[in-house]
């Protein structure tokens, strides 16, 4: 790793201070909770901060509170707490099954939520000093020309990654919130609009401007009657990506879809959203048939690169698996 | 047949590792936890390209960086690296660089940080050249030419090329079939991936130099380092005391060793040479990829009459092992004849990974025969039951077969006869499957060597070159140590893998230290027990021929009260030294293998592609097992990794810019605890007459079958043929589509 | 002239003979390593520049260590170079083998994947800690019997993920238990072995 100064602050407005000192002073600075996958980034040279900004330090943002029908999750609460705790458990299994998918145990040890959310592409092309791919600077997306068995086949281009976090797509099912801290204070925004298309910016991933973290995430608990379905599709059933993955949340009245919510992850560089499939699903009963027609629906206008077409089907058949199991 | 196993005192039982205990306490030091005083730290730069002269290196701006001592590279440290080249010359450094990955400096700094501070500073002008990645575009007449003499793989002896070998006449075996069928099955290059990256630290004192390297052979380390730096072998030692793994790439010594000798050399300091797990992917060899063509003539029963096997092999920009296709070997091949290219590329080297001949071409092979018993309507059990080796070469006998028992043993455990069906008989997306195949390997025994001192207080201290890569080496020798001294095993103490103390070992690859050095060291311990005897027959009153020594005690046979501990028997002698030099062979008109047969129960997701293995059962014939314990972790290890190779495994060169896109673990993906099944482990045991103590090798046969076993349960399962490897999820879904 | 520089002259030819000789050309021996020219591979003697440092106290298997780091040093690195504990390894260094597996304020994390000056104030249990004196933990004696290490290189770190599985979860099931361990990556492939030494250790303490 490049030489850097670890700063360790007390609270987010610290944090947030510091940020923009240095981006006035022209000095590259990032905030880092579990630190894993940023360490990562930093030993393989695809990131060179002069600062690191450790928030490991602020206490208390790691909670996990239920109240009035939502819970609160502060960003530094780990993966391993999200996935073993018994009212998330009970609640929100969705989001513990997403939680207890990422990496590895001991990743899940360090790992936070906001770091899940936050975390960069997987893409091979990206993470390799040895190319300097479009979202890093460069002029090329490598995978257009190269191997993309793994990048995207929904909402793609000119960047064709996958957005890598099991959370993400589990919290968007879920109607989560997300609370961003920064210069001009604090705002909340639907988690769904956090992420950003490449068509709209191909260099970052979500919408954080210059100062801002996130602090805290809040998701609605579902309406009774609700199943909650994560399957994440991979080549190890560990420490692996999703090849793909579907989260769904079906609110059924024991046979016909009273609400739905698909989202699908490994897909595109989003969570995605598969809005008309979830708009077929409301009234109909939960059937064979409307299930693979859910499916079928999810991916009308998926454009498969070179080498991932076979996600196409794993992704409409994983749709009809989830709503047929919603019953 | 061969005789039965006598009752043995300790070989056969279930011993644990004579070394667990630093293993698990964290004691163990492995190289890269030696500090040596006043140690530098080493890396390599290398090369971006896949092809290029180098025009210049400017080490300028790295020279100023604070506490970098040495940088050396192809302008002032050209050092031959013989063994890394067996058909062109190669350098430690190359210049022409010849692929992405290839060495092009090396730095020595106080610290790890500087030292890699530094590759980003050394700027390197490069000229390139055309470059190809795929084998068989190598050969085309107009490709790029990556050695002087051409990209197919020419050198001498074992490294010629292409590779022939053929026996009976396969145009009349053709003639005699019922059926021809032909087909070809691709494989991948897949990285041995040993955990402990590569290490080598290196240190002169007064023109003596020593390494301390993380090798599978001492012995050998030495010798190459004494032939490429012009020394005697009296001023090189190479110490290895645990090393973490290497499955094969570890043998001999390597370009990283030269590199820290020379760093060592030039800053007057030892150093510490450390790969990083990107170096080791690229730097080091993994298994060669290969497209075998096969034609078989077969009569309507399934018997094979004929076998033709046509294939490329890609042995990357320099050839350091054979490129050979071995996977036929177990079988009962009449009229057979097979042509290998091995060819260079401009991709990483390709050279020995576990049994490195044989579960690529079982792939190809056992596939190919379980495809002709689907179409020929033949259970696959009949198939491979009729087709079994029993003759090597169709005329050699073999030292010990079991390979009929393993089958029907195997086959009865797993439930082979009441689980089997048609394929692709199960409704819905997930298929049950069930699969098998069967492997082997080689089993020669040649050169060894073994000290045993009896100390004065009757313990025993024996002393053997072998480096212990996980496989137990050194727990095997001191229970054959044991057995043959007649001293218990808690009263012996080994010292392995220095070779300024232990004698000559042929260094621990192809399964080759108990053939090779258990012998030296049963005939070390008959060597010292007869010393031993002699002393005793004075002191009892008797002739040294009554007399025996079992359990730390010396006795007259016909007499048994009469008895004298060894350590009263050897307390004023001095100390005795017992050794030998072995190097036993067996007749040019036999053959020596070991057998296995594999079977596998699976069910694969069709929505999915994920395949899970509900059962495995591995049937081996290993001849006497020495050390159980340990001999069944090596063939549930060598199930997992080629688990790993059938699934998942591959090193993806990007086409383009001729990179490799996924040099670590995440993405080349070994397999976790989760792929694991619970491997069933049956070993058929029949003492070769040729084994010490009746045994034959162990290590390099359990991966050979697996990936085949895999294979063919997933057809079983589907009903649709993979003939590429690894058998990931975008392959199975798209097959079964069709 | 003295035994000392006749073995320098010795060696030197003779290193020289074997680099300068055979199929090398003389490039070597004019530019290489004896004369002026080796200022070309032989650089200065300056020590290392100031760059961050700061001082941490770590608290390894109960014993508190006072060390200067560099912030960019990962708590692996210093515990097997600062503080001699090389029971930990490192196998990629990037949090995808678990060769380096620690427990951290009671969890199994990948040491080098954290900062040393992270670490201040926490409490950290490595290999080295488990034993108490002469008496092994009840999981190490259990990877004995039960063959857990072969190339025994990402034992440490097994053993590790088992004890800290076994502090949250005394009697886990063989699936608690792989999945336990699943952030550990063992290439000689034991995994059966290791998963039955984590249960041998289960079923012994009460």
């Amino acid at each position: 790793m490049k030489s850097f100064e670890n700063i360790d602050v007390k609270n987010v407005k610290e944090a947030v201070r510091l940020l923009e000192k240095f981006q006035q002073q022209k000095k590259t600075a990032a905030v880092v909770g579990g630190g894993s996958e940023y360490l990562q980034l930093m030993k393989d040279h695809v990131v060179e901060p002069d600062y690191l900004i450790n928030l490991k330090t602020i206490p208390g943002l790691d909670y996990i509170q239920e109240e009035r029908g939502a819970f609160r999750i502060g960003a530094l609460a780990k993966l391993a707490d999200i996935e073993t705790h018994p009212t998330i458990q009970e609640k929100l299994l969705i989001l513990s099954s997403a939680a207890g998918e990422a990496a590895s145990p001991q990743i899940r040890n360090a790992g936070t939520i906001a770091g899940n959310l936050c975390q960069r592409p997987f893409c091979w092309y990206f993470r390799s000093a040895n190319f300097t791919c479009l979202r890093k600077g460069g002029q090329v997306c490598y995978t257009v020309t190269g191997d993309s068995r793994f990048h995207a086949i929904l909402g793609a281009g000119p960047s064709y990654i996958v957005h890598p976090s099991d959370t993400a797509p589990a919290l968007v099912a879920l109607g989560a919130k997300i609370k961003i801290a920064g210069p001009a204070g604090e705002k909340t925004i639907p988690l769904e609009k956090f992420f950003v298309l490449p068509s709209v910016d191909y260099k970052r991933e979500n919408v954080l401007g210059p100062g801002e973290i996130v602090t805290e995430i809040i998701v609605p608990t579902p309406n009774p009657g609700s199943k909650g379905f994560y399957y994440k599709v991979r080549e190890r059933l560990a420490w692996d990506h999703a090849i793909v993955a579907v989260a769904t949340i079906i609110e059924s009245s024991g046979t016909a879809v009273r609400d739905a919510r698909v989202v699908m992850g490994g897909v595109a560089p989003i969570p995605w959203r598969a809005g008309k499939a979830e708009e077929f699903l409301r009234g109909k009963a939960i059937n064979e048939a409307n299930a693979k027609r859910a499916g079928e629906i999810a991916l009308e206008g998926a454009k498969p690169l070179k080498d991932n077409n076979y996600k196409i089907s794993i992704a409409r058949d994983l749709i009809q698996r989830a709503v047929l199991a919603s019953v | 047949m061969a005789e039965s196993s006598k009752d043995f005192s300790i070989v056969g039982k279930k011993t644990p590792r004579i070394d667990a205990y630093e293993r698990v306490t964290g004691q163990a030091q492995y190289t890269g936890d030696l500090q040596l005083p006043g140690m530098l730290y080493a890396r390599v730069l290398r090369s971006s390209v896949p092809h290029a002269k180098i025009l210049s290196i400017d080490t300028s701006k790295a020279e100023k960086l604070p506490g970098i001592k040495a940088i050396i590279h192809h302008g002032n440290a050209q050092v031959p690296w013989s063994s890394g080249g067996l058909t062109h010359r190669r350098y430690i450094f190359n210049n022409p660089v010849r692929y992405v990955g290839d060495p092009v400096a090396a730095v020595a700094a106080t610290d790890r940080h500087i030292a890699e501070d530094a590759l980003k500073l050394i700027e390197v002008k490069y000229e390139k050249i055309p470059h190809v990645l795929d084998a068989s575009e190598a050969l085309k007449p107009d490709a790029p030419k990556i050695t002087p003499n051409g990209n197919l793989s020419v050198g001498k002896g074992p490294f010629s090329a292409p590779i022939e070998e053929s026996w009976g006449d396969v145009e009349q075996g053709f003639k005699e079939a019922d059926n021809i069928f032909e087909d070809t099955y691709i494989t991948k290059h897949v990285n041995n991936a040993q955990i402990e990256r590569r290490v080598s630290i290196a240190r002169w004192d007064a023109g003596k130099l020593t390494v301390y390297a993380s090798t599978q052979g001492v012995s050998n380390a030495r010798t190459d380092i004494a032939k490429d730096f012009g020394l005697p072998l009296s001023k090189v030692r190479v110490v290895c005391k645990y090393m973490g793994g290497g499955f094969g790439n570890k043998n001999q010594a390597q370009d990283y060793d030269y590199m820290a000798a020379m760093l060592a050399k030039v800053a007057g300091q030892a150093v510490k040479l450390e790969f990083t797990r990107e170096d080791d992917f690229i730097g080091m060899h993994g298994r060669w990829s290969s497209e075998q063509h096969y034609k078989a003539g077969v009569k309507n029963d399934g018997t094979i009459t004929a076998v033709t096997l046509d294939a490329v092999t890609n042995m990357g920009a320099y050839r350091k092992q054979s490129g050979n296709l071995s996977g036929t070997d177990f079988y009962n091949i009449p009229n057979f004849k097979k042509v290998i290219k091995p060819v260079h590329t401009n991709t990483v080297v390709a050279a020995n990974y576990r049994a490195p001949a044989y579960p690529q071409s079982v792939f190809g092979f056992a596939s190919f025969l379980d495809q002709i018993a689907f179409e020929l309507g033949v259970n696959p059990l009949d198939m491979f039951l009729r087709n079994r080796a029993q003759k090597s070469k169709g005329k050699l006998a073999y030292t010990s077969n079991e390979l009929e028992q393993c089958i029907i043993q195997g086959a009865n455990r797993i439930g082979w006869r009441e689980k089997w069906h048609k394929p692709g008989e199960t409704a819905g997306p997930k298929k049950h499957g069930i699969g098998m195949a069967l492997g082997g390997y080689p089993f020669r025994p040649g050169l060894g060597a073994a000290t045993i001192r009896i100390n004065p207080d009757g313990t025993a201290h024996v002393l053997v070159g072998v480096t212990d890569i996980g496989t137990g080496a050194k727990s095997t020798m001191a229970i054959i140590a044991s057995e043959a001294l007649g001293i218990p095993l808690n009263q012996i103490q080994l010292t392995n893998g220095d070779t300024d103390v232990t004698p000559y070992s042929v260094g621990e690859s192809g399964s080759r230290t108990t053939a090779f050095t258990g012998p030296a060291v049963v005939a070390a311990a008959d060597d010292v027990r007869k010393q031993i005897f002699n002393l005793a027959a004075e002191q009892l009153k008797v002739n040294a021929e009554d007399l025996d020594l079992q359990k730390g005690e010396v006795f007259v046979k016909n007499h048994p009260a009469q008895k004298r501990a060894l350590s009263q028997v050897v307390e004023r002698a001095g100390e005795l030294i017992g050794r030998a030099t072995t190097n036993p062979n067996f007749p040019k008109e036999m053959d020596g293998k070991c057998f296995s047969a594999h079977f596998a129960e699976v069910e694969v997701d069709t929505w999915t592609g994920h395949v899970r293995i509900t059962r495995y059962v591995a049937a081996h014939d290993s001849g006497t097992i020495l050390n159980r314990l340990t001999a069944e972790s090596q063939i549930k290890g060598g199930v997992v990794q080629g688990i790993g190779m059938a699934f998942s495994e591959e090193l993806i060169i990007d086409k383009v810019t001729a990179i490799p896109i996924n040099p670590n673990y995440r993405d080349a993906k070994v397999p976790t605890h989760l792929e694991a099944p619970e491997i069933e482990v049956i070993f058929v045991e029949n003492y070769d007459p040729y084994g010490v103590y009746g045994g034959k090798v162990v290590g390099e046969p359990p991966i050979t079958a697996a990936v085949a076993t895999i294979a063919n349960a997933i057809f079983n399962a589907t009903g649709k043929r993979l003939k590429e490897l690894p058998m990931t999820p975008d392959k199975i879904v798209r097959a079964v589509q069709v | 002239m003295g035994e000392k520089s006749q073995d320098a002259k010795f060696s030197r030819r003779a290193f020289l003979k074997g680099v300068g000789g055979g199929a090398i050309g003389t490039a070597v021996v004019s530019t290489g390593l004896i004369n002026a020219d080796v200022a070309k591979a032989y650089v200065s003697e300056s020590a290392g520049g100031a760059r961050d440092k700061s001082a941490v106290a770590l608290k390894v298997n109960g014993k508190t260590y006072r060390v200067e780091v560099e912030h960019r040093q990962t708590l692996a690195e210093v515990l097997r170079d600062e503080l001699g504990l090389t029971g930990t390894k490192i196998g990629c260094d990037r949090g995808e083998c678990g060769a380096c597996t620690v427990i951290i304020e009671g969890r199994n994390m990948y040491s080098c994947s954290q900062l040393a000056v992270w670490m201040q104030g926490k409490e950290i249990l490595t290999v080295e800690g488990l034993a108490k004196g002469d008496k092994l933990d009840p999981l190490q004696e259990a990877f004995i019997e039960h063959d857990g290490p072969q190339c025994g290189f990402c034992t440490s770190g097994q053993i590790m993920s088992g004890k800290a599985l076994l502090l949250k979860n005394p009697k886990p099931t063989e699936a608690q238990v792989r999945r336990g361990l699943s952030g550990n990556l063992c290439r000689c492939g034991n995994y059966n072995r290791e998963v039955a030494a984590v249960l041998a250790a289960a079923s012994k303490t009460s």
